[in-house]
């Protein structure tokens, strides 16, 4: 996943989308946005930038960011209405446990890929993991 | 892979069977293609595709030699009014007159269209930072490219047409471009049209792709859906083959000894049954980008 | 695999003359069928060709050699426009090879000029020769002049490529070489024996303006923009920046870019001639100061004023066919063709522009008539007041107006007389149709030299004329109505576009032959009214009209 950033105007939603990503574009605001609401940086009721606005920003096709706002809408995460003529997209909750680990489901999935391709064992990979953690706590903990 | 083509009635561009040759060449052959109102159609294809002369028989500048051509519902070549004022135009060479001052030629303009906003002409003229006083031949390509495509975005196309837009340009002016497009898009209704090279600004933009080759469509379809509909794979064979392998199913196969990458349409089980036939194993998948569909479509013809 | 043949003359100049020679191979081709063939058969013709098939190839021969010193001039004239469409001179990929400016001056100024001496000295000695006996000026002489204007083209072409005013420019050159010309004619001793002195200069002037102009250009003194443009917006910043009101219409916008474009091509040559010729004139009536010979002076030049803009007009005609000079061919180019206006609707704009152009133009002509008649003849204009009484002058103006009306409309046929076939865009539909023009205009003349030679003739012509009128009406009529019919089917004009047309050609058709009765009756020559009225009303285009929104149609959906 590309790297996401706050600002901290909040119609401005800084989002990196990638082409050479395997992942189609619309799947990778989906994505993008459920993180920042998983990582606490879009609380509820915060406004998401209009459609239009947030198409002409990462300049991409405006139906692209209909159709990853209509799927967020369908994943509960964000809820649309009408309000002055324009639809306002406003975040719903805090995602839950599950949808956490839903989201961690891919990385998952291509770490397990690589595994497999590389012929390494499945407790081999958990151990790996551990020591990661164990490397990244005193950094995470500054 | 079948296009699912709309109703006339709600196509803005119908193109059925056209076919058009410049004495022995055939430089469109059979092409079918329609564009849904409010969607982005991008066309790709190498130089000499057919891209510019399937764009100039939507303006009616060459009339289809077998097969229809509609805008609108509209024949082009009959009915050049009703189409041409509402379809905006940038050609690929621009193709604007260098006496004339940006003024001159936006006042020129103004006159043929009566939805003409000109509180816009003039914020574009602003935003694009062009000096109205300037002759266009004087203006450098990129200037150019922004005057062109003010006097066809400030009475609001219901159909835009775009021959390569980004040709020769910048990336800073490649960005305004871009976001002009989307501007017209977001708009309800408004249909663009835009052949291109640059493929990630296809992909980014456009809802549909049609790719041309050799004057026959030989992709057409969802922008996402052809993407997946492909997939970069590598195989390693046990022992290096004698010569290049044969996959049932690829579009470019390339690399030596026993690793081979190769991209490959069709699902994964497709893929790992036919890797098997030929005694291959699937150790890596990828889905490519569109540039890279394009290459290998391209080169695979070729031979 | 195809090989690359290699040239002979490995060399920069042979590399020079082989483009020259490839790049216009049929024109080449061409000019040598042509001096063979007349080389073949005026020999023939010595015997004894009867006198007005003698007047009538003369005539034809001079056309040709002119047109072919014409060609000549742009095949080593060298003249491309660059990529950019900027600048229209020099090829600018020959001055970035390595090789001197000099040797680029002189290789198309020596073969031209080789090329268009030898040509005038095979049409004089062994073609003109046996039909003109004598001749009034030594081939020699004129070879050498015509010389001297080939160099001086090339050499303004070459060193001004940037300049605005340069056609004007070349035109007052070439005047000037006119003069120079006459001078062994005009029976003035004080500049004889200066000729060739006069024209030496000319000519290493001409060179010298090449090789420095190229120079300077190479060294980059030309890019950028030109120093007159900068100077005058300088000085004239708000005139740039003022705020124009909008067009009312679509044929607003359209009749400003035609005029723009051409509207004021005419106008300016014919004002270009009249300032050049009027102080020439002037100076020799001063040096000749006879009355006599004055009057008939003033008799020369009235009649030539009177014929300049109705013959430039014929030689422009498909000159306002075309949309963009810089342009190779006659396309219509993207931008006006991306326009939602009907083909009909252009040709309208080219149609007013044309109309506009042609007032204009006899508008100077009258402005430049009284000035010469205020200014340089006074005197008998005072002489001609005391004559008339008041009240005749003003007769006199207005009786004036209708044959000023009339020169105007017959600039304006000449205007319009190729536009059918320059809208097509295709070359050899514009090239056929010059060569149909001066073959009709050929048996034209000969028809007339038949009459004026054989009684008989004369007297069968006379009496079937009226019936050929109403012949040719009649077709005219009926092609233009076809055509009108069929442009309708494929909506390239609008009913209220043949209406303006036909509306138009109706008024202008009955003032013409009206002001000939009117004429006729006054000269008493009541029983050549019919023929009258009808030639006028043949006089006026209508097919080509008609045809001419489906030329563009053609052009415009290829």
């Amino acid at each position: 996943m590309a790297p996401i950033g706050w600002s901290g105007d909040s119609n401005a939603m800084q989002l990196r989308i990638s082409i050479q990503d395997g992942a189609p574009i619309y799947q990778q605001i989906v994505e993008q946005v459920k993180y920042l609401v998983a990582a606490g940086r879009l609380k509820p009721g915060e406004d998401v930038p209009p459609i239009r606005v947030l198409a002409e920003q990462l300049r991409i096709n405006p139906n692209t960011v209909a159709r990853a706002y209509l799927e967020l809408e369908r994943e509960g995460v964000v809820t649309m209405r009408q309000g002055f003529g324009t639809k306002v997209v406003q975040v719903k909750t805090l995602l839950s446990r599950r949808e956490k680990l839903r989201l961690l489901a891919e990385p998952a999935d291509m770490l397990l890929t690589h595994a497999h391709h590389l012929n390494v064992e499945l407790d081999e990979v958990i151990t790996l993991l551990r020591d990661r953690d164990a490397v990244m706590q005193p950094e995470s903990s500054k | 892979m079948k296009f699912p083509s709309p109703s006339s009635a709600e196509a803005v561009v119908a193109i059925s069977n056209l076919s058009r040759h410049f004495g022995a060449k055939a430089a469109l052959e059979d092409v079918s293609v329609f564009v849904p109102r409010g969607s982005v159609l991008g066309l790709v294809g190498e130089n000499g595709a057919g891209k510019t002369t399937l764009i100039k028989h939507l303006l009616g500048s060459l009339k289809a030699q077998t097969g229809n051509v509609r805008v609108f519902g509209l024949d082009p070549v009959l009915d050049p009014v009703g189409v041409l004022g509402r379809v905006g135009y940038l050609s690929e060479r621009r193709d604007l007159p260098g006496w004339m001052r940006v003024s001159e030629f936006i006042r020129y303009s103004q006159a043929f269209y009566p939805g003409w906003n000109e509180a816009y002409a003039a914020q574009l003229l602003e935003q694009f930072q062009l000096d109205p006083t300037q002759k266009i031949k004087t203006l450098s390509q990129g200037q150019q490219a922004k005057a062109g495509l003010l006097t066809s975005l400030a009475y609001r196309p219901e159909l835009l047409i775009l021959d390569e837009p980004s040709s020769g340009l910048d990336p800073v002016v490649r960005r305004d471009i871009l976001e002009a497009i989307i501007r017209t898009v977001a708009d309800e209704g408004r249909t663009v049209l835009f052949s291109s090279h640059l493929l990630d600004e296809v992909e980014r933009v456009a809802d549909y792709v049609v790719m041309l080759q050799r004057g026959r469509v030989v992709l057409n379809g969802r922008t996402e859906e052809v993407r997946r509909d492909h997939i970069s794979a590598v195989l390693v064979f046990a022992e290096p083959p004698a010569k290049a392998p044969v996959l049932a199913g690829a579009h470019a196969i390339s690399g030596h000894g026993s690793e081979w990458r190769v991209l490959f349409s069709g699902s994964r089980l497709e893929l790992e049954t036919a890797a098997t036939q030929i005694g291959a194993r699937v150790v890596e998948e990828l889905t490519p980008t569109l540039d890279e569909i394009l290459v290998a479509r391209a080169a695979r013809k070729g031979n | 695999m195809r090989r690359i043949r290699i040239l002979e003359w490995r060399n920069p100049t042979g590399a020079m003359l082989w483009e020259i020679w490839a790049r216009r191979k049929v024109n080449f081709a061409f000019h040598t069928a042509a001096l063979l063939a007349s080389l073949f058969c005026i020999p023939r013709l010595q015997h004894g060709p009867p006198e007005w098939l003698r007047g009538v190839l003369i005539l034809v021969l001079i056309s040709f050699f002119l047109g072919a010193y014409l060609d000549l001039l742009t095949c080593f004239g060298y003249i491309e426009a660059d990529a950019r469409n900027v600048k229209l001179g020099y090829p600018a990929r020959l001055l970035l090879k390595p090789v001197s400016t000099l040797r680029l001056i002189l290789v198309p100024m020596f073969f031209g000029g080789a090329a268009v001496i030898s040509v005038l000295l095979i049409w004089s000695h062994w073609i003109m020769q046996p039909l003109v006996h004598g001749g009034i000026l030594s081939p020699c002489w004129l070879g050498a002049v015509m010389l001297s204007v080939f160099w001086w083209m090339q050499a303004l072409a070459w060193a001004m490529p940037l300049m605005p005013g340069r056609s004007l420019i070349m035109l007052i050159v070439a005047l000037i070489h006119l003069l120079v010309c006459c001078l062994p004619l005009m029976p003035v001793s004080r500049l004889s024996g200066w000729q060739w002195p006069m024209l030496a200069v000319l000519l290493i002037s001409a060179v010298m303006t090449a090789w420095i102009g190229l120079g300077l250009m190479r060294q980059g003194n030309w890019d950028g923009p030109s120093r007159i443009a900068r100077f005058w917006s300088r000085r004239h910043p708000a005139m740039t920046r003022k705020a124009r009101r909008k067009f009312g219409s679509a044929f607003g916008a359209q009749f400003w870019l035609e005029w723009r474009r051409q509207g004021l091509l005419l106008p300016g040559i014919v004002v270009g001639i009249l300032s050049a010729i009027i102080p020439i004139v002037f100076v020799v009536q001063k040096q000749v100061g006879e009355p006599v010979e004055g009057a008939n002076l003033i008799k020369i030049i009235f009649s030539l004023s009177l014929s300049l803009p109705i013959v430039l007009s014929g030689i422009m005609g498909s000159q306002i066919a075309r949309f963009d000079q810089l342009q190779p061919s006659n396309e219509l180019p993207v931008y006006i063709a991306v326009r939602p206006m009907t083909n009909g609707g252009l040709v309208i704009a080219k149609l007013a522009m044309a109309l506009a152009s042609s007032i204009l133009t006899w508008l100077v002509m009258l402005a430049s008539a009284c000035f010469w008649i205020i200014v340089l003849e006074s005197h008998t204009l005072i002489s001609l007041v005391s004559t008339i009484s008041p009240f005749g002058i003003v007769a006199c103006v207005i009786g004036g107006v209708p044959p000023l009306l009339l020169l105007i409309l017959y600039t304006w046929k000449n205007l319009l007389s190729g536009i059918g076939a320059g809208l097509t865009g295709r070359r050899w539909v514009i090239i056929l149709f010059t060569y149909w023009k001066g073959a009709v205009m050929i048996a034209m003349i000969a028809l007339l030299m038949a009459a004026k030679f054989n009684g008989d003739f004369m007297t069968a012509l006379l009496h079937w004329l009226p019936g050929l009128l109403i012949l040719t009406l009649a077709a005219k009529i009926a092609v233009a109505v076809a055509l009108f019919v069929l442009g309708m089917r494929r909506n390239v004009i609008t009913p209220g576009c043949i209406g303006l047309i036909i509306g138009g050609w109706l008024l202008c058709g009955l003032f013409v032959a009206g002001y000939a009765c009117l004429v006729c009756h006054a000269l008493h020559k009541s029983d050549w009214l019919f023929p009258v009225t009808l030639g006028g009303f043949l006089l006026l285009p209508l097919p080509d009209l008609a045809i001419a929104p489906l030329a563009l149609a053609w052009n415009r959906h290829r």
